[in-house]
């Protein structure tokens, strides 16, 4: 019996260690499964956030090497912190509430200058309007259909700039002192 | 007697007759049936993962697919790599404990 026995007990250990083995394996597996479905899944965020961080310094040290990039100097192609590079000249297009023209933005101002101020073309197109302020510098009538292109002496329009009253009339071309 | 052409010819007795099922089977069919090799599974898992095991296995995958790259990593790869180091570093009383239990099992289902 004793010969049995050790015989079992021989062959026991060695079908232990085998099933032990097979018990080993299929956890390897196991393993091995879950680390390639975090791997492939990108769930392990250390990995990533280190390639991240990896990528946007080599990123970050080409930007810097790179001459063109440098101040002000070349600020017409510059890029903000947004990433966002901005033209030279203000491109949107609206209408003038003036003339009602379209008009790019980068243009408004000096169209501003033409359409309400200093040009001679301007000042007419103004004297024509019937706001209160611009018959200031009307020849004081209130009348809307009021022409600029009176009878009137031009002396007379010279002196609208110096008069001081606001509604003084003023008969066909005769001419007041105030 | 003329045979149907199309008919394929009867396999004999001799080839349906199943081998003798190895020993091998027999223990393996007695721990799955009997719920044991559940339980020893379960048990392994639990010990490795108190001492450390499975975390240095998860260490050894996650350097190997940082130096390959995620995308080109399979199960294979993985599985290869960690075997010959998995078999080795298991700590000896764990060994110790689930042959111990198995062979009570073998013991027992009078193998």
């Amino acid at each position: 019996m004793s010969g049995f026995n050790e015989d079992n007990m021989g062959s026991h250990a060695q079908l232990s260690s085998q099933f032990f083995g097979d018990l080993l394996d299929s956890i390897i597996v196991d393993v091995a499964s879950e680390c390639h479905r975090i791997a492939r899944l990108g769930l392990d965020r250390n990995l990533e956030e280190e390639e991240e961080e990896l990528r946007l310094s080599a990123q970050a040290r080409v930007r810097v090497a790179d001459p063109s990039n440098s101040g002000e100097a070349n600020s017409k192609y510059v890029v903000d912190i947004f990433g966002q590079t901005h033209p030279p000249v203000a491109n949107e297009i609206f209408d003038c509430m003036n003339c009602g023209r379209s008009i790019m933005a980068g243009r408004f101002a000096p169209h501003l200058e033409k359409c309400m101020g200093k040009g001679r073309k301007a000042r007419l197109k103004v004297t024509r309007s019937s706001t209160a302020v611009q018959n200031r510098y009307s020849q004081g009538s209130p009348v809307s259909t009021y022409s600029p292109y009176s009878n009137s002496t031009s002396t007379s329009r010279l002196s609208n700039g110096t008069s001081s009253g606001a509604g003084e009339e003023y008969s066909n071309g005769t001419f007041q002192e105030p | 007697m003329r045979a149907s052409v199309n008919r394929p010819p009867t396999p004999d007795v001799g080839d349906t007759q199943e081998k003798q099922p190895t020993l091998e089977e027999i223990i393996n069919i007695k721990f799955i049936e009997s719920g044991e090799k559940e339980r020893l599974m379960e048990l392994l898992r639990e010990r490795l993962i108190e001492c450390g095991w499975k975390d240095e296995m998860k260490a050894l995958c996650r350097a190997f697919v940082k130096k390959k790259g995620r995308n080109n990593v399979t199960v294979d790869d993985l599985v290869h790599l960690i075997t010959p180091k998995g078999r080795a570093s298991i700590p000896d009383s764990i060994k110790a404990e689930l042959l111990q239990r198995i062979r009570t099992f073998l013991v027992s289902a009078a193998l």
